[in-house]
């Protein structure tokens, strides 16, 4: 209670001083009345009475102040006196306080951006509820000899576990997808998400209308269900409730729109238009295909740990009912692997961000360091003033307290700047930003990063703040009032600072550079298709409820093919299922060799493809040795097949002995004869090793055409290409219209996120270093004046007089550099995740690096060496 | 009339808190009532008198109303907290002890 009112007190007399000084006036006032009338009453006049009140009363003033003294609140009164006192300054010495805000702003809202973007993506939460207890469902296999960690399930496996699983309150699976949604309107090509009915209730995000999936809907057989997205739903259905029970022609079957899933809502990092319900059939073809994602929420109190014994046991239980999976668990050696499910959103580039993360940090460091030179400088032209303020009285407390205020309101200015420049930046970051970066809906400002760029601008402020303090050195010297020559511990402090900028720099520099060199590295890969500009590709995919013959279906596609060929400045026209670095339609398929592979073993996987005549020729992929397929082997009896260099090497040494040998796909399917060899090509990314290719002539429903054309990209060609697709049917709708280079682009998209931003953070430290290395010599030199031209004065060359500041510049350059050096070494393979051809120890990017900085650093005392070296002897009469 | 005594050092806080004790008073009340209780014998001087009601306001012992008062217009008038009565008791203590003491010292010395 106490304690409570003298808070509010002290509280009034800070906000309302004016009244409590009318207030002391008057309660005076009162009493020296009271004087009076008893003077007056005694029998004095007035006028006396009055004179005599106030000598009686003593010193009036004095008693006053001592009233006020009593209300304590010196430190508060203190403080806002200085913050305006700051605010003055840093308003009045422009020259000094521009720069300083400018680096700050920079320095703190680049940190601000990135931390946005770090704490959508990494720190916060999965938008769901109790997010802690959701697990990502997959396996771990080893296939020769490598560790795969997200091996997806099959749905016999889900069967198994959603049956025996004790660990998990709720779980299913899903795989993304995509389908043409016919009927009323335009044929509408939507992404889709396959799931069982565990899913949704797994996230435990409720529909906005209708309900979720049920058991009964993944029964074969049963009426096909789906949950449209929010978004889809507007656009498609104008956002009208009485689409439930309406029923939606999905690649020609119909499905009954039993939901509609919140605006909110987000699915993991896919961003699908429509949910389908998975039908889950027992033994039924495609049932043992792993392509599943498992979703799941752990019952409460089950650890991870425990909930991959738990499913270790039930693998084994539906290993032990099926020789054959029961011998490809041993032999893939298959384990469960529950892992929070964040991974899974987030994937690879966590590792980026980080990198950024620490970059920006640097920066920081650099900005704190650069404006810590310039506070100092600041205090140093002030030591004049700081030495009368003592002088008056004022304790060595108040006038450092001064300089932290200064700084901290620099600091928060700067910060606010910061603030403005982050939230544009984050603008461009979502929009320009990679489409692979998860969560990227989620980047915001907040109230998070507001507490982070608090906390960034006060942790600089003072850390400058005291920097400068200490460097100025003034603690101990306060006497120093007539301007002398700079003691010799502050040029050290502020030598170790320089050091310190020039190894931070070149930290960031090598860092740069090593992504350069594997930006070099990838550019040199020759990626096994040629001028992928000029490939225009799209996707068609015929459903069964549409073409059911598979005669017809091949029919269809040749025709497609012969009609897009036809169209003026196509070269050549092709289609595959899965073109290269089309991650998408990606599949591992075990492939035989015959008199290779063990019988009775499993084979390795292999990628597979089947290609039509022609597709090698117009990717551009040199065939090695053999032939490419001809229109007559579709309909052959003599099953045939062409293989990748690498494949050919591994089984048969050289590419021209593969020709004439046989290969099936699994352990029992028909042979097919190797006609051809093809060289290896990147199909996983450029910056992935080329995998075991095998291809076969063959019809499948969705099927990728690439058409060589110098007007690849152009809307022109997309028409003609839509025209001529539609002249064969008219209601197939056209994806993945794009060319084979935006392909490219998007899977280097991360490297390069990550190279954009770390080249921007190292031109800044780079600058922020040559201004540093600058503006400490050119402190000296003023410093130094006075001596220098005494020097001069008594015969020194200029030449010997700017060899002995450029020497300086050098060695502090060399020392930083030795040590940017080695920490640059230290942490360099942080970033081996993003490097591409290139060790983290690479010797010319390390040197390079090195000369950069020496150069910058020499060019930058050079200025400051040569106006030292122009000094007139005269200087030293006319200072001070 | 003979001139008021000085006042002991530090026994001003105590003898604002006792006036105050029995009943709420403004400032030249209480410089009058404790120069009547003393028999005219301790007069405090107003010099020191009002930065002490201040200081003791700060501190939470007493607390100060504008009022309406026997001055006829309102005066700020002073009156004691729970706090400031506890610090009575401590403060009497304490000088009982050193009156003790003193006269201990002059009685055996």
């Amino acid at each position: 209670m106490r304690v409570y009112r003298v808070f509010m007190h002290r509280l009034r007399s800070i906000f309302r001083k004016s009244r409590a000084d009318a207030d002391l006036q008057r309660e005076i006032e009162i009493h020296l009345e009271q004087l009076v009338k008893e003077a007056v009453a005694s029998g004095m006049n007035e006028s006396e009475a009055r004179m005599m009140a106030r000598r009686r009363f003593g010193p009036l003033e004095r008693t006053k102040e001592e009233c006020r003294d009593t209300r304590r609140v010196d430190v508060i009164d203190n403080f806002t006196c200085d913050v305006r006192y700051a605010l003055r300054i840093i308003w009045t010495k422009r020259s000094f306080s521009v720069p300083a805000l400018l680096t700050l702003a920079l320095g703190i809202g680049a940190n601000i951006a990135i931390f946005s973007v770090v704490d959508a993506v990494l720190i916060r939460s999965l938008p769901y509820a109790q997010p802690e207890k959701l697990v990502g469902v997959s396996n771990s296999a080893v296939f020769s000899g490598q560790v795969i960690n997200d091996w997806p399930l099959s749905l016999e496996m889900y069967a198994a576990y959603n049956q025996q699983a004790q660990s998990f309150a709720d779980f299913g699976v899903w795989t993304p997808g995509a389908a043409a949604v016919t009927g009323a309107g335009d044929p509408d090509e939507v992404a889709t998400a396959s799931m069982t009915h565990g899913v949704l209730p797994a996230l435990g995000v409720q529909p906005y209308l209708g309900r979720w999936f049920s058991s009964a809907d993944e029964v074969p057989g049963a009426q096909k269900a789906v949950i449209l997205s929010y978004k889809y739903w507007r656009r498609r259905f104008g956002g009208s409730e009485r689409v439930l029970g309406q029923l939606v022609l999905i690649d020609f079957v119909p499905y009954q729109v039993v939901g509609v899933m919140p605006r909110s809502f987000e699915f993991l990092n896919v961003d699908p238009d429509v949910f389908l319900a998975q039908s889950v059939a027992n033994g039924a073809p495609g049932s043992a295909d792993a392509d599943y994602s498992g979703v799941a929420r752990l019952k409460p109190g089950v650890s991870l740990a425990q909930a991959n014994q738990d499913i270790a046991r039930v693998l084994s239980i539906w290993g032990a009912g099926n020789a054959e999976w029961g011998q490809a668990l041993e032999e893939l050696r298959v384990k469960p692997n529950i892992h929070p499910l964040k991974q899974d959103v987030v994937g690879d580039v966590g590792a980026v961000l980080e990198i950024l993360m620490g970059a920006l940090v640097i920066v920081l460091l650099l900005v704190c360091a650069n404006v810590a030179n310039l506070v100092q400088v600041r205090a140093h032209a002030r030591r004049g003033e700081f030495a009368i303020r003592t002088a008056l009285g004022a304790g060595r407390g108040r006038v450092a307290s001064q300089l932290i205020v200064e700084s901290l309101a620099l600091a928060t200015l700067g910060g606010a700047a910061g603030l403005a420049l982050a939230y544009a930046a984050l603008r461009v970051l979502v929009t320009h930003g990679p489409s692979t970066l998860p969560r990227i809906s989620e980047i915001a400002m907040d109230s998070t990063s507001l507490l982070f760029a608090l906390a960034c601008s006060l942790l600089s402020g003072m850390l400058f703040g005291f920097i400068a303090l200490l460097k100025s050195g003034f603690s101990s010297r306060l006497q120093n009032a007539r301007g002398s020559s700079p003691s010799a511990e502050q040029l050290r402090a502020q030598n170790v600072l320089v050091v310190a900028q020039v190894a931070l720099a070149l930290v960031l520099l090598v860092g740069a550079g090593l992504l350069v060199r594997s930006f070099i590295a990838l550019s040199a890969v020759k990626p096994g298709f040629t001028h992928p500009e000029q490939i225009q590709t799209i996707r068609l995919f015929i459903p069964e409820a549409q073409i059911p013959e598979p005669e017809r279906l091949a029919q269809m596609q040749a025709d497609i093919l012969h009609q897009v060929a036809a169209i003026p400045g196509v070269t050549a026209a092709g289609f595959a299922t899965a073109l290269p670095l089309e991650l998408e339609y990606h599949n591992g398929v075990p492939v035989s060799v015959e008199g290779k592979t063990p019988v009775g073993r499993i084979p390795p996987n292999r990628t597979i493809k089947y290609v039509s005549p022609g597709l090698l020729f117009a990717l551009g992929t040199r065939l090695i040795a053999g032939r490419d397929f001809a229109w007559s082997d579709l309909g052959s009896q003599r099953r045939v097949a062409l293989v990748s260099q690498n494949m050919a090497r591994e089984n048969w040494g050289e590419p021209q002995d593969a020709l004439g040998k046989r290969i099936r796909i699994g352990a029992d399917g028909p042979w097919s004869v190797v006609v051809g060899v093809a060289e290896n090509v990147y199909d996983d990314g450029v910056d992935q090793p080329p995998p075991a290719l095998v291809y076969f002539p063959g019809v499948r429903r969705g099927v990728t055409f690439a058409l060589r054309s110098t007007r690849a990209g152009t809307e022109g060609l997309v028409k003609e290409i839509t025209a001529k697709v539609h002249v064969v049917d008219s209601s197939l709708p056209l994806v993945n219209v794009r060319t084979l280079s935006a392909l490219y682009r998007s899977t280097m998209e991360r490297r390069s996120f990550a190279l954009v931003l770390l080249g921007i953070a190292a031109v800044m430290a780079v600058t922020l270093s040559i201004i540093g290395v600058y503006g400490v010599l050119a402190y000296a030199v003023a410093q130094r004046r006075k001596e220098i031209s005494i020097r001069v004065a008594v015969g020194a060359e200029p030449r010997t007089i700017k060899a002995l500041f450029l020497r300086q510049g050098l060695i502090l350059t060399c020392l930083g550099g030795a040590v940017g050096l080695v920490s640059a070494r230290g942490v360099s393979h942080w970033m081996s995740s993003l490097l591409f051809g290139v060790t983290p120890a690479d010797p010319l990017t390390f040197g390079v690096s090195g000369a950069v900085i020496l150069a910058a650093a020499l060019a930058a005392s050079y200025v400051p060496s040569r106006r030292a070296a122009s000094l007139h002897p005269i200087e030293a009469l006319r200072s001070d | 009339m003979p001139k008021p005594s000085d006042l002991l050092q530090g026994t001003l806080d105590l003898l604002i808190l006792k006036t105050l004790a029995t009943a709420p008073l403004h400032g030249w009340a209480v410089a009058k009532r404790i120069q009547v209780l003393s028999g005219e014998v301790l007069a405090v001087g107003q010099g020191s008198l009002y930065p002490a009601l201040h200081r003791l306001e700060q501190q939470g012992w007493l607390r100060a109303e504008w009022k309406d008062s026997d001055l006829g217009r309102p005066a700020k008038v002073y009156s004691l907290t729970r706090a400031g009565r506890k610090q009575l008791d401590r403060e009497l203590d304490s000088w009982n002890r050193l009156c003790s003491a003193v006269q201990l010292l002059i009685e055996t010395a």
